[in-house]
C-alpha cells in the first residue's frame, strides 16, 4: 500500500517526528503540506481538460542561534527526509546572523476549532461527478442557445506544522468550486460558487445566473470615459480590495512606510459604514486556526467604521515591532511578510437589489480583470471589467455595455460606498456587494 | 543531440501499457524533478535561503477523443498503476460532455536527449559566496541616504525531465536556468518609489552562473538606489499624448502581453475563455491582419540561445522550432500544441509546457522575440522626436482578456525634448490598443541592443500554473500614444 501524505494522518506525524528527531540545529520547524485538487475544465459546452493533481511538501526550518535556512523536499521517505533536515542545517550555518528572528513560535495552547471544514465526499469527488455537474451547466446553456466556459473542481488539504519547542498543528480541509463564463455571440456572463462541501453548490442555478447575465447583456453598447456610480457584485468587489492585502494590511508594509496605513493606525482612512476583518472562523470563509508556523490564528479589526485599526502579524514582525503574534504566518522563506488571506468585509444594511435603488444612471460590474497596482501609497489600481457589464438607469438594470478600464484609488472609492446586507464568499474572501459613487472609467474596448 | 538512456524507462513503459490496456488510444507519460535554490537578502540580513526539490510523474491519456490528467509525488509500481488508470478513468467521464472530439496534430518519434549549455557550472559558486555577494549588494544600496528598504536576490533552477509516448518517443532533458536583480525601495514625501536592476524583475535566462554575473548586481546597486530616492521628488509624468521610446525590458511586457498571449492559440480556440480569456488575433485574420507596422516581425524561436524557455523538446514531445508569428507587420502564425494545431491546421510550435511534472501541460509562450531594427542607440531613437518621453522598467501592466485595450506604468521616465533626454519624470504610464499601438512603431533599436529578457512567473490556466518565457527585444519608438493615464489622463 503506498504512503500518502495526503490523506494518511499518522504518515504526516510520522514525517513530522522524523524530521524533528534527525535535525541537530538549536530550533526546527517541520511543515506538512499535501494536496490532492482535482479540476475539470470546459469549453464550447465540452470537457476539455480535466485532470487529478496529487502532491506532498515537507519543509524544514532550521534555526542555529540567529541563523536560519529553509529545504523542502516531496521525498518523504526516510532518505528523503533525512537529506532535507541536512540541507537545512546547512543553509542554515551559511547564513548571516539576523538580529530581529526571535525564535520559532512556542505558543502551543489549542486553536480554536472550526467546524466543518472537511467532507470526505467532496475530498474524494470522482471524475464522473464533476462531469455530471458540466452536464448540468451545458443543458441550461443549450436551452438559452449559448455555450460555457469555465470549470469544475475539488480539493482535498492536509497542513500540519510542528517544531522542536512543542507546537504541533493539523488541519485538514476540503473545498469545492464552479465556475462559469456563459458565452454568446456579442456577450458574456459570469456566474461563480464555493463551498467546503461540494453538494452546497447547485451548477444549474449557477449557470442560470450566467446564462442570463449573457442573454441580458447581448448587442452592448458603447459607454463614454467619465465617472460613474458603480455597484460592483461580490466576485468584482473581492478582485477590487484583494491587493489590499498585499499592499497595506501586513505588518511589513507598515513598517516600511508604503501602506496607506503607514503613520495613519485610528486615523480615519474609508467611510463610516466600512469595516474590514481578517477572520478565520467566518463560517462561510476558507479559514484554518493557525497559520504556517504553527501559530494559533486570530481574527484581526483591520478596519473598524473607516478607522485604520491594525495590520496582521507573524511571529518576526510581532517580535520586531511589538505587537502579538496574530498568527498570519505563511510558509518560511517569504518575501512578503504576514498575510490576510481571509477578509470579510462587514454588510450594509441595503439589501444588493436596493442598492440598485435611487442609481439615475449607473454601470453594473459582475466581474473584473487583470487588476495591477499603479500607485502603491494612493491605492491607485487599474483593471478591465469582463463577463457581464450593464448599465443602470433609473434604479434598474436596462442594457449591456462593452468592457471599461478603471483607473481608481481603492482606498478612495471606500469613502464613497454603500455596501450590500448579503455576504458572499468570494475565493477565500467573505464580502458583500458594493456601490460605489464616482467610480472612474478612463477607456473602453471593443467588446 | 546523443543517444539517450531514459532514467524511468521500466516505470514509463509500465505506465504506457497500463493507460493503453485500460483503453487509452495515445498516453504520454512525464517523470521529472526539480531543485530551485533561492537566497534573498534584504535590509542587511538574509530574509530568504532555501533549496527545495521535488519529483514525480504525470500520465496523459486520450481517450475517444477526450483527454485525461492525473499525477502523483510516489514513484513507484502501485501507484504507477493508479495514476495510469486514473487519468484513462477521468479522460472516460469527460466523454459524457463531448461535442467535439480531441485529435491530435502527426508527430514523428523521437529518441534524444538535450542538455542546457552552461559556461559556468552553478554548483562552483557556494552558497556562503552567493549569500555575500547579494549583502555587497545590498550594501552599496543602503550606502545611498533615502532608501528604505533594499531586497537582492539570486534564482537558481535545475529541471530533468524524462518524457515517453505511445507513440515511441524517449527523450531526456537537463535544464538550468538562473535569474537575479536587485530592489531599491524609497518612502518618503508622502510617495513610494522602487526600482528594479536588471530589467523589470532581474535577468532570467538559461544557462550557468553566467547569467548571474551578466546581470551586473554590484555595478548597478548604487544608482539604482539614487534614482528610487531622486524618483520621490521628480515631476510626475504629464498626460495627453506624445512620443514614446521604451526600454527593452519594457518592450519585453509590451510583446508578452500584446502578441505573446494573444497568438497562444488554445486562447485563440476559446480553451482558455474564462480565465486567461481569448485573443482579438482570430484564426481568419491569419496571413491578412496588420498586426503593426511594416518593420514589426516577431518569431517564436525555442531554439534561442540564453532565452529563459530554449529547451530542446516541449512536454509533448515536439522538438525546438522557430514559427514566424508576425512577418513585415502581418499575421501569419501561432503558437500551437499538437491538439490545437489539429483543430486548426497549423505547425507545432514546440510551447507546450508545464509548470514542473505534476501539471498538465498546456501552450505557453514560449521566446516570442521581436526583431531587431536598425537604431544603434538610445539617442537614435530620441532623435527626430520634438515633445516624448522615455520608459523604462515595467511597474504595472493590465490588458483585456482579448489582448486589446492595454495600460502600462513604468518604474521611471524621462523626458524627451528636441531629440534629447531631458529631466527625470515619476509614475509615467501609458495606454492603447493593441493593433494601433504596433501600427505606430516607426523605429527599433538594432542587434547590438537586442537582450533576451526572461518573464519566470507568467500565469495561465486553471488550476493556475506558472512558467518561464521570454521575449528578447531593442527599445524602440512609437507615436502619438496616450500617456500619463491613472493619474487623471
Amino acid at each position: 500500500m503506498a504512503v500518502d501524505f495526503v490523506t494518511d494522518d499518522s504518515a504526516v506525524q510520522e514525517a513530522l517526528d522524523s524530521a524533528l528527531r534527525l535535525s541537530k540545529a538549536d530550533e526546527t520547524e517541520a511543515l506538512v503540506m499535501g494536496s490532492e485538487h482535482a479540476l475539470t475544465r470546459y469549453t464550447h459546452n465540452y470537457i476539455h481538460e480535466s485532470m487529478v493533481e496529487r502532491n506532498w511538501q515537507l519543509s524544514v526550518r532550521a534555526a542555529i542561534g540567529k541563523r536560519t535556512g529553509v529545504a523542502s523536499t516531496n521525498r518523504l521517505d526516510a532518505e528523503g527526509i533525512a537529506s532535507v533536515v541536512a540541507r537545512a542545517h546547512e543553509i542554515a550555518s551559511l547564513a548571516p546572523e539576523d538580529a530581529d528572528f526571535p525564535g520559532l513560535p512556542d505558543d502551543a495552547t489549542p486553536c480554536d476549532d472550526i467546524p466543518a471544514t472537511y467532507d470526505e465526499a467532496t475530498a474524494a469527488l470522482p471524475p464522473q461527478a464533476r462531469a455530471d455537474a458540466v452536464a448540468q451547466i451545458v443543458r441550461v446553456m443549450r436551452r438559452h442557445d449559448i455555450y460555457a466556459a469555465g470549470y469544475v473542481a475539488s480539493r482535498n488539504d492536509t497542513i500540519a506544522v510542528a517544531n522542536s519547542k512543542g507546537v504541533r498543528r493539523t488541519f485538514r480541509g476540503s473545498d469545492s468550486a464552479i465556475n462559469i463564463k456563459a458565452i454568446g455571440e456579442t456577450s458574456s456572463g459570469y456566474a461563480e460558487g464555493y463551498a467546503r462541501r461540494f453538494t452546497d453548490l447547485d451548477p444549474a442555478a449557477l449557470a442560470e445566473v450566467a446564462a442570463r447575465k449573457c442573454v441580458d447583456g447581448a448587442n452592448p453598447e458603447v459607454l463614454s470615459p467619465g465617472k460613474y456610480t458603480a455597484i460592483l457584485e461580490p466576485a468584482a468587489f473581492r478582485e477590487f480590495i484583494g491587493y489590499l492585502s498585499w499592499i497595506a494590511f501586513g505588518a511589513q508594509p507598515l513598517e516600511q512606510g508604503s501602506s496607506f496605513m503607514s503613520g495613519k493606525l485610528g486615523q480615519k482612512v474609508m467611510g463610516d459604514n466600512v469595516t474590514i476583518r481578517d477572520d478565520f472562523t467566518q463560517p462561510q470563509g476558507l479559514g484554518m486556526p493557525f497559520d504556517f508556523e504553527g501559530a494559533p490564528r486570530w481574527p484581526v479589526t483591520l478596519i473598524e467604521r473607516g478607522v485604520a485599526d491594525d495590520v496582521v502579524y507573524d511571529s518576526y514582525y510581532a517580535a520586531k515591532m511589538h505587537h502579538v503574534n496574530t498568527g498570519h504566518a505563511l510558509p518560511a522563506p517569504n518575501a512578503y511578510g504576514p498575510l490576510p488571506l481571509n477578509l470579510v468585509v462587514d454588510p450594509g444594511v441595503t439589501s444588493a437589489a436596493g442598492l440598485l435603488a435611487g442609481v439615475e444612471r449607473g454601470v453594473l460590474i459582475s466581474r473584473t480583470w487583470y487588476i495591477r497596482l499603479v500607485d502603491q501609497q494612493q491605492t491607485i489600481i487599474t483593471g478591465m471589467t469582463r463577463d457581464g457589464l450593464f448599465a443602470i438607469e433609473d434604479g434598474r438594470i436596462t442594457h449591456g455595455l462593452k468592457n471599461m478600464r478603471f483607473n481608481e484609488s481603492i482606498v478612495e472609492a471606500l469613502g464613497r460606498c454603500e455596501l450590500a446586507s448579503e455576504l458572499v464568499r468570494s475565493e477565500s474572501h467573505v464580502l458583500p456587494a458594493v456601490r460605489i459613487e464616482g467610480f472612474n472609467f478612463t477607456s473602453g474596448t471593443e467588446f | 543531440m546523443c543517444e539517450v538512456a531514459l532514467e524511468f524507462e521500466a516505470e514509463a513503459q509500465r505506465a504506457l501499457d497500463t493507460a493503453s490496456a485500460k483503453g487509452a488510444a495515445y498516453a504520454d507519460v512525464r517523470f521529472g524533478s526539480t531543485r530551485d535554490e533561492h537566497v534573498e537578502v534584504r535590509n542587511g540580513v538574509v530574509a530568504g535561503l532555501s533549496d527545495s526539490e521535488s519529483s514525480g510523474f504525470s500520465v496523459r491519456a486520450l481517450v475517444d477523443g477526450a483527454w485525461g490528467f492525473a499525477s502523483s509525488a510516489l514513484i513507484e509500481a502501485g501507484e504507477i498503476d493508479r495514476v495510469s488508470t486514473l487519468a484513462v478513468d477521468i479522460a472516460r467521464a469527460s466523454r459524457a460532455v463531448q461535442t467535439q472530439r480531441i485529435e491530435l496534430d502527426l508527430a514523428g518519434k523521437f529518441i534524444a536527449s538535450y542538455a542546457t549549455p552552461v559556461q559556468i557550472d552553478p554548483s562552483t559558486v557556494s552558497t556562503g559566496e552567493r549569500v555575500a555577494y547579494l549583502l555587497d549588494v545590498d550594501k552599496e544600496m543602503r550606502a545611498v541616504s533615502g532608501v528604505t528598504v533594499s531586497r537582492a536576490w539570486i534564482d537558481i533552477w535545475h529541471t530533468r525531465k524524462s518524457f515517453a509516448s505511445t507513440e515511441g518517443s524517449r527523450i531526456e532533458q537537463q535544464l538550468v536556468q538562473c535569474g537575479s536583480a536587485l530592489s531599491a525601495l524609497a518612502v518618503g514625501a508622502g510617495d513610494v518609489q522602487d526600482r528594479v536592476h536588471p530589467g523589470t524583475g532581474g535577468l532570467y535566462q538559461t544557462g550557468g552562473y553566467e547569467v548571474i554575473n551578466d546581470a551586473k548586481l554590484l555595478e548597478n546597486a548604487r544608482r539604482v538606489g539614487e534614482e528610487a530616492v531622486a524618483l520621490l521628488t521628480a515631476d510626475q509624468s504629464p498626460s495627453g499624448t506624445a512620443d514614446l521610446v521604451l526600454s527593452g525590458d519594457q518592450m519585453s511586457l509590451q510583446i508578452h502581453e500584446s502578441i505573446g498571449h494573444a497568438l497562444e492559440l488554445d486562447r485563440v480556440l476559446g480553451w482558455e475563455a474564462n480565465f486567461s480569456g481569448t485573443s482579438f488575433a482570430t484564426l481568419d485574420k491569419l496571413n491578412t491582419f496588420r498586426y503593426g507596422s511594416d518593420i514589426v516581425t516577431v518569431v517564436c524561436d525555442m531554439t534561442c540561445p540564453k532565452a529563459l524557455a530554449t529547451e530542446g523538446y516541449d512536454d509533448e514531445g515536439t522538438p525546438a522550432t522557430s514559427v514566424d508569428l508576425i512577418r513585415d507587420g502581418i499575421l501569419v502564425g501561432y503558437m500551437a500544441g499538437r491538439d490545437t494545431a489539429a483543430a486548426a491546421h497549423v505547425s507545432c510550435a514546440g510551447v507546450v509546457r508545464a509548470e514542473y511534472w505534476g501539471r498538465l501541460p498546456m501552450i505557453r509562450i514560449g521566446n516570442v522575440n521581436l526583431m531587431p531594427g536598425t537604431a544603434a542607440s538610445l539617442d537614435e531613437l530620441f532623435d527626430g522626436i520634438k515633445q516624448g518621453i522615455y520608459m523604462e522598467s515595467n511597474r504595472s501592466w493590465s490588458i483585456d482578456d482579448k489582448r486589446l485595450n492595454f495600460q502600462f506604468g513604468c518604474q521611471i521616465g524621462y523626458e524627451i525634448k528636441n531629440g534629447k533626454r531631458g529631466r527625470l519624470l515619476k509614475n509615467p504610464t501609458y495606454a492603447g490598443m493593441t493593433p494601433e499601438f504596433w501600427a505606430s512603431c516607426d523605429a527599433i533599436g538594432d542587434q547590438s541592443t537586442w537582450v533576451a529578457w526572461g518573464t519566470p512567473n507568467c500565469g495561465k490556466g486553471e488550476p493556475l500554473q506558472t512558467a518561464r518565457s521570454c521575449q528578447a527585444s531593442s527599445p524602440a519608438r512609437f507615436r502619438n500614444v496616450k500617456v500619463g493615464v491613472g493619474y487623471g489622463g
